[in-house]
């Protein structure tokens, strides 16, 4: 089974972190940056992870409708949650319960949530 | 640089749809997947089941918290994504606008990271 898990913050801890000086980011980073390569590591040669992505700040964002035939672009993200997804993680695992002991151990979970969702596969 | 274009849209609408109109949005957005590829914006992508099928994992103290359904409930949600491969922000809004959920729900545009040093 395929699925993605969608890594989600904490809208505050997102502006604290647009806050910090390039230093405090850095060093921040780095403190998870072991665990993002120890899940990696163990992880990325069994094949159980795919396409990954980190993106940009939901600040960041840009919003796109089409209504009667005009498209409307916004800045800002789809909605104000005060979750708000940070990357995607492709997930190959047997079942569910596989998918969700992958899912614990991604860095995120320990300050935000990641959830699962199935991929359909046509 | 490749951008996010996350599809969010009405759940209801879409499982009241019958086969018939099924196929047509699956047809729909075949076209777009296939105009995408051949012009060399498509990089990937991924239909998702629904939300009711969504597992939440949290992980607090030593605690693994595991829920049913999705990190929020919304009228609108995630249904799916494109990786788009584009030069701008402005080009990936330009496509995003061509996803078949831009008519009726909205397509969310966000850049995928590029770590410093890899900027491609």
């Amino acid at each position: 089974m395929k699925y993605a898990a969608l890594l989600t913050n904490n809208a505050d801890d997102i502006a604290a972190w647009e806050q910090l000086t390039p230093e405090q980011t850095a060093a921040a980073r780095a403190n998870e940056i072991p665990r993002w390569e120890a899940l990696f590591a163990e992880l990325g040669p069994t094949g159980a992870l795919g396409f990954s992505a980190e993106l940009d700040s939901p600040s960041t964002a840009k919003t796109v409708r089409v209504r009667d035939g005009e498209t409307i672009v916004t800045d800002g993200p789809f909605a104000e949650l005060k979750e708000q997804i940070g990357g995607v993680i492709e997930i190959e695992a047997p079942d569910l319960d596989a998918a969700i002991a992958i899912a614990e151990r991604i860095p995120v979970a320990t300050s935000g949530s990641v959830e699962l969702r199935p991929v359909i596969e046509r | 640089m490749q951008y996010l274009a996350m599809i969010y849209g009405d759940q209801a609408v879409w499982e009241s749809f019958t086969p018939e109109q099924r196929d047509d949005a699956y047809k729909r957005y075949g076209a777009f997947a296939e105009e995408a590829q051949q012009a060399g914006v498509m990089a990937g992508g991924n239909e998702l089941a629904s939300t009711t099928t969504a597992t939440t994992v949290r992980v607090r103290g030593d605690e693994t918290l595991v829920t049913d359904g999705p990190f929020v409930e919304l009228k609108e949600s995630l249904g799916g994504y494109f990786v788009l491969e584009c030069d701008s922000v402005d080009d990936a809004c330009i496509w995003a606008a061509r996803i078949p959920g831009a008519a009726h729900g909205a397509i969310e545009v966000r850049r995928i990271h590029v770590k410093e040093g890899e900027e491609s």
